[in-house]
């Protein structure tokens, strides 16, 4: 038997799983400019309200699996202090990819809120 | 909590020690990149405030080791190496010449190298166990040895599947087809018998063993072929040396020499046609993936 509140993480964790492509894609689609880790992260604080959703360590093994399958790109400067970052950059498979996913959630938002709704 | 991004970074180390050594590289990375980038915001926004205090929240919103180290094997156990995306290379001469880092074209490679052996290998498996299953039929055991024998198939066409998607990285079945556990094994052979999939799988394997020996034969020529013209500017001379009076090409009772001027042109020439057919490597080993896809796999 799981305690109710690991219960809870274990939910959370496969809902982010499957959400936190759609997130950062959704993200990147946004900036022009290539970005990197922190800033991600923090637009992500920014502009999610109040409860974190997700540790933001949990964010760069996803926009690593983006970039290996080709919806965003990186390259890798030296910074002025500290340890060179890697910039993000959404691609053009990525966008087309993005407006797919969109929709596919806009259909899984409706018929899960149908199904709760009851 | 740690008092140090290296502490933070060593015990994130021990999560992921059994964990692929790529992995733990990227993991690494990504966590020193942030760590310290939230490090310098932190000291930038508030100039009075220590390492040591700033740390904790910053590890919090990071998260534990742990939480990382979950994350990133989440995500490599969802995502196969082999079916990866190629980087592809902007100018056309970049995509050329791509090849050489493209590990399909290493994989084909291999595949129709080791192609010639497992060609021969069904090919010989089958034809024997057809005519030993057919002319042993006129007896009772000759039933047992044909389910064997067709079982054997269902085997090799697994085995071969995992071959084509390890080298080729086209995905194929990973458990075999429905086993017909717990039928009478006459019942099993007349399933087998009757089954359309059986049969395809016997003439991959036949078809297997003429596709191997051209991939093998072509292989070993075009790569003579290149590594000669390769080795025209180092040969030459070396054979005017140590056996003067041999020509390097000798046809018709007349010696023919290449000039020397033409040197960079065979050197050029050689490692042009071996690159050419790295792309045809790829592109045919491509196709007999799908071949094998087609033939093997049943809807």
């Amino acid at each position: 038997m799981i305690e109710p509140a690991a219960q809870t993480k274990k939910f959370q964790k496969e809902l982010n799983a499957g959400t936190s492509s759609l997130i950062l894609l959704s993200v990147m689609s946004r900036s022009e400019e290539p970005l990197y880790g922190y800033q991600i992260a923090k637009m992500l604080e920014e502009s999610g309200p109040g409860v974190p959703m997700m540790k933001q360590g949990t964010l760069y093994p996803v926009l690593r699996s983006l970039e290996d399958n080709g919806l965003l790109e990186s390259m890798v400067e030296p910074s002025v202090s500290g340890p060179p970052r890697r910039y993000y950059k959404i691609t053009e498979e990525g966008r087309t990819t993005l407006v797919e996913w969109v929709e596919l959630w806009k259909q899984t938002k409706k018929f899960v809120d149908a199904i709760l709704k009851g | 909590m740690y008092k140090t991004i290296e502490a933070y970074l060593d015990a994130l180390k021990g999560e992921l020690k059994d964990a692929d050594t790529a992995l733990l590289q990227d993991a690494l990375s990504d966590a020193r990149e942030h760590l310290v980038t939230a490090l310098e915001a932190a000291r930038a926004a508030n100039p009075a405030v220590s390492t040591e205090e700033a740390l904790p929240s910053i590890m919090e919103e990071y998260g534990s080791p742990e939480e990382t180290a979950s994350a990133y094997k989440e995500i490599e156990r969802r995502m196969s190496p082999v079916l990866k995306q190629a980087v592809k290379p902007r100018s056309a001469l970049g995509r050329f010449f791509g090849v050489y880092a493209d590990p399909r074209a290493w994989g084909g490679l291999l595949y129709m190298i080791i192609a010639f052996v497992t060609g021969v290998f069904y090919f010989t498996w089958a034809v024997m166990g057809v005519s030993l299953s057919v002319s042993l039929l006129i007896f009772i055991f000759g039933f047992p040895i044909a389910l064997l024998f067709l079982l054997s198939v269902r085997g090799l066409a697994l085995l071969e599947g995992r071959l084509v998607e390890a080298l080729l990285g086209i995905r194929m079945p990973r458990r075999p087809l429905f086993s017909h556990q717990g039928m009478a094994w006459m019942e099993r052979l007349k399933a087998l018998v009757t089954d359309k999939a059986t049969w395809m799988m016997l003439v991959y394997m036949l078809a297997k063993f003429v596709l191997g020996i051209a991939y093998f034969v072509s292989i070993v020529i075009v790569l003579s072929f290149s590594l000669a013209f390769i080795a025209i500017p180092f040969l030459q001379p070396a054979i005017q040396t140590s056996l003067p009076g041999t020509a390097f090409i000798y046809y018709n009772g007349t010696s023919h020499y290449f000039p020397t001027w033409s040197y960079p042109l065979c050197v050029l020439g050689g490692v042009l046609l071996w690159t050419i057919f790295m792309h045809i490597a790829r592109g045919v080993s491509q196709l007999h993936g799908r071949l094998a896809k087609w033939m093997l796999v049943s809807e």
